[in-house]
């Protein structure tokens, strides 16, 4: 979802220009938030850009509605949206595949058509809209002969059951639910219509089993979208019927659904009390579980740099919580984590910089710092240091450089090395692009000597202006696959006073605490030696390489 | 339709989506139907780490209804407590003792829960708890095993997982999948297979 927020500009374009040849868009959100993300619906975007919006609920209907919305996009001649849910998208299942087919090698098609692809224009852009509407209305025409949504009427006057995206997948199994628990619904009395294509509004579906029923539930996760249709459609066809879903405070609008939630539905639609059994589960004794914040990986580089902005913050006479660093996308926004506790912000890609700059313009005097990484400066930082530049502003910015789009997956990115740039790609050289936009105040470090990065840090704090510091030093993960040795470090266990001190500054996952000493896991230690910099009793050591 | 529900939950680390995994392959070679939901997260920075598996599943969804758990499998004692909302009167609970301890608890600045306390809330919920005492953690050739085999192993010869799939069958696979530690590998799943924690 967080991908397609940062795409979302160009999103809008697109949906009003159409396309030439299939495009397809894929999103996952994640009810119930397992990947520390924004709890959004992205079918409210589907919504605001007339597009299709298709919502697998299995592994197979994941590889199915792919092939499919590739051949409805070529059709209406517009993007189509795909989404899948953490649920659906992250697990296993056996899937049944044909072989796969390959595009027939074409020429590209340079096509030219200035009405379509440019938009300054008040009858262009009107003609667009009007085109965008049609093609929309299109897709329900062949959404509905694919026969996509699977509509079931059961005894008129009984209950209907909507579910999109996941939910459907739970129904079967929340009237066993149900009726084990006492609902005793007879299955002719339930009309269901299962939906995957949930935008365009299957109106003819909707309005179908509104009018067989006396009691309709709707079953998706996240936002009211379609409740809210379903109300409208009521209203518009005159009708009373129940209406069952999150605006009666039935469902949730947090969190994913299973069949215990779904058949919470049932009940209400039998008008009987839901049985504690499927209330949800035992929390008591859930609060005795430890916190366990995730933190930087044992010689993560971004450490020595959250280790000396603390240090420097802190020579420099000023408390903690008194000056702002604004913090990025990426693993360097574990700096807002224990044990650094750095960073204050995260919202969106290259944010950082144009915040840390806004606080600044509305009157902190204080000196402000932002923090991000190669990857994300690269990709949408640039433009807010131009804007700091342009207005010159007292600001520091720090780049975490460590080479790699590493909390993604380790992707190369336009500063990797040019050992690992994939012909014909070039690595773009860092330092000379700040030094390009015009930053005359640049230092370069290196985060594992944390004396040398604390002195920098102070320096630049000091400084007048717009700052950049680059702290560079490779991923930690990537450096070990690398077969990279920085060393062995050790603890002299007499001299181990067990104060604890690097422990508390580094917070690092190789340092164990034994009985009276610290060791070093030597498993999970990469040999960084920020340990050993923070100890004032020489008791760690790292051998001379 | 009757499911069989496994939830699992560890430290990223601790080889929780490698039995999820084993569990999975093994139901596939039996024709039994599998859905297997791993939740990664921030697992590779020491975060929560939680699988679901239904077995036979039919017409079923990734996510299980909570209380309903056939068997709840927990590698590390205070993220054992995390699956308390799946445990009702059916529930098996293998919970292997491991503790892992977040930096602040190490410090003492952060409360961690004592053994006695997590067993008694997953039999308060209504589980039958089967305790597996991370010392018993086999070695081979000097070096202690890989755990989550090991407790793969406990698995197997004590719970109800042992009517759907054969033991045998899961050695099998973890002998073909990683033929160069196959003998410190079935040690470790041999170790549990005979750990007798009842």
């Amino acid at each position: 979802m967080s991908g397609l927020n940062v795409a979302y500009d160009s999103l809008i374009g697109f949906a009003y220009s159409g396309t030439n040849g299939g495009m397809v868009v894929y999103v996952a959100d994640d009810p119930g938030v397992t990947t520390g993300m924004c709890e959004q619906d992205s079918r409210g975007f589907a919504i605001m850009s007339d597009m299709v919006m298709l919502e697998p609920a299995t592994v197979q209907e994941c590889y199915d509605y792919t092939k499919f919305a590739f051949e409805l996009s070529e059709a209406i001649g517009a993007p189509v949206f795909l989404r899948g849910v953490t649920n659906v998208s992250q697990s296993h299942a056996l899937l049944e595949y044909e072989e796969r087919l390959l595009p027939v090698e074409k020429e590209p098609i340079l096509k030219k058509d200035i009405a379509k692809y440019t938009k300054a224009g008040s009858a262009i852009c009107t003609a667009q809209h009007k085109a965008l509407i049609s093609s929309f209305a299109e897709a329900e025409k062949i959404i509905r002969v694919k026969g996509l949504n699977e509509l079931k009427l059961g005894k008129k006057g009984g209950i209907g059951i909507i579910a999109a995206g996941v939910s459907k997948q739970y129904l079967t199994e929340a009237l066993v639910l149900a009726n084990r628990e006492g609902a005793a619904i007879a299955e002719e009395n339930i009309s269901t219509l299962k939906l995957a294509a949930t935008l365009p509004f299957p109106v003819q579906e909707l309005q179908a089993i509104l009018q067989n029923c006396s009691v309709v539930i709707v079953a998706e996760e996240l936002e009211p979208h379609l409740e809210r249709e379903v109300y409208h459609l009521a209203y518009k066809l005159g009708m009373d019927t129940k209406i069952i879903g999150k605006m009666d405070g039935t469902y949730s609008r947090l969190g994913e659904y299973n069949a215990g939630i779904i058949a919470q539905g049932l009940f209400a639609a039998t008008g009987k009390a839901v049985p504690a059994v499927l209330k949800g589960g035992i929390t008591a004794g859930m609060e005795l579980a430890a916190a366990r914040p995730i933190t930087t990986c044992s010689g993560c580089p971004h450490r020595g740099t959250y280790m000396a902005i603390n240090a420097a913050i802190k020579h420099l006479g000023y408390k903690k919580d008194e000056i702002m660093v604004t913090g990025d996308i990426g693993c360097t926004i574990l700096g807002m984590n224990p044990p650094f506790h750095t960073l204050w912000t995260e919202v969106s890609m290259g944010a950082s910089i144009p915040i840390a700059q806004g606080y600044i313009q509305a009157g902190v005097t204080k000196p402000v710092l932002a923090t991000i990484g190669d990857s994300t400066f690269f990709h949408a930082g640039i433009p807010g240091l131009i804007n700091a530049i342009q207005q010159n502003v007292d600001l520091t910015v720090v780049i975490l450089d460590n080479g790699w789009t590493a909390m993604t997956g380790m992707q190369v990115n336009p500063g990797t090395l040019q050992d690992y740039q994939k012909d014909p790609c070039q690595q773009v050289d860092l330092v000379k692009v700040v030094q390009g936009l015009g930053v005359e105040q640049l230092w370069l470090t290196d985060p594992y000597d944390l004396a040398a990065t604390t002195k920098i840090m102070q320096e630049a704090i000091d400084t007048k202006g717009v700052k950049v510091v680059i702290a560079r030093r490779e991923c930690a993960i990537q450096a070990t696959r690398r077969k990279v040795d920085y060393g062995k470090v050790q603890v002299i266990q007499e001299k181990c006073t067990n104060c604890k001190v690097c422990v508390n500054i580094t917070g690092c996952p190789a340092l164990v605490l034994a009985e009276n000493s610290v060791y070093i896991d030597d498993s999970q230690c990469n040999g960084c030696g920020l340990c050993a910099q923070v100890c004032k009793f020489n008791a760690i050591q790292k051998e001379a390489k | 339709m009757k499911t069989y529900d496994i939830y699992i939950v560890g430290v990223g680390g601790q080889g929780v989506l490698t039995i999820g995994d084993l569990i999975s392959e093994a139901a596939v070679k039996a024709n039994i139907p599998i859905s297997f939901f791993p939740t990664k997260g921030m697992s590779q920075r020491g975060g929560l780490v939680k699988a679901q598996l239904r077995l036979c599943s039919g017409d079923v969804g990734p996510s299980m209804p909570e209380q309903s758990a056939d068997l709840v499998v927990a590698m590390e004692l205070s993220e054992a407590l995390k699956a308390l909302p799946y445990l009702g009167k059916n529930t098996e609970y293998l919970l292997y003792g491991n503790v892992w301890l977040p930096t602040a608890a190490m410090l003492g600045k952060a409360k961690y829960p004592a053994k006695e306390k997590v067993c008694a809330a997953i039999e308060k919920a209504g589980a039958k708890l089967y305790y597996v005492e991370p010392k018993a953690l086999p070695f081979y050739e000097g070096k202690p095993v890989r755990d989550n085999l090991f407790v793969l192993g406990a698995i197997m010869a004590n719970t109800g997982l042992q009517k759907l799939l054969s033991a045998e069958a899961i050695a099998e696979i973890i002998a073909q999948k990683w033929p160069k530690a196959k003998a410190a590998n079935l040690t470790a799943f041999n170790g549990g297979l005979n750990y007798g924690v009842l």
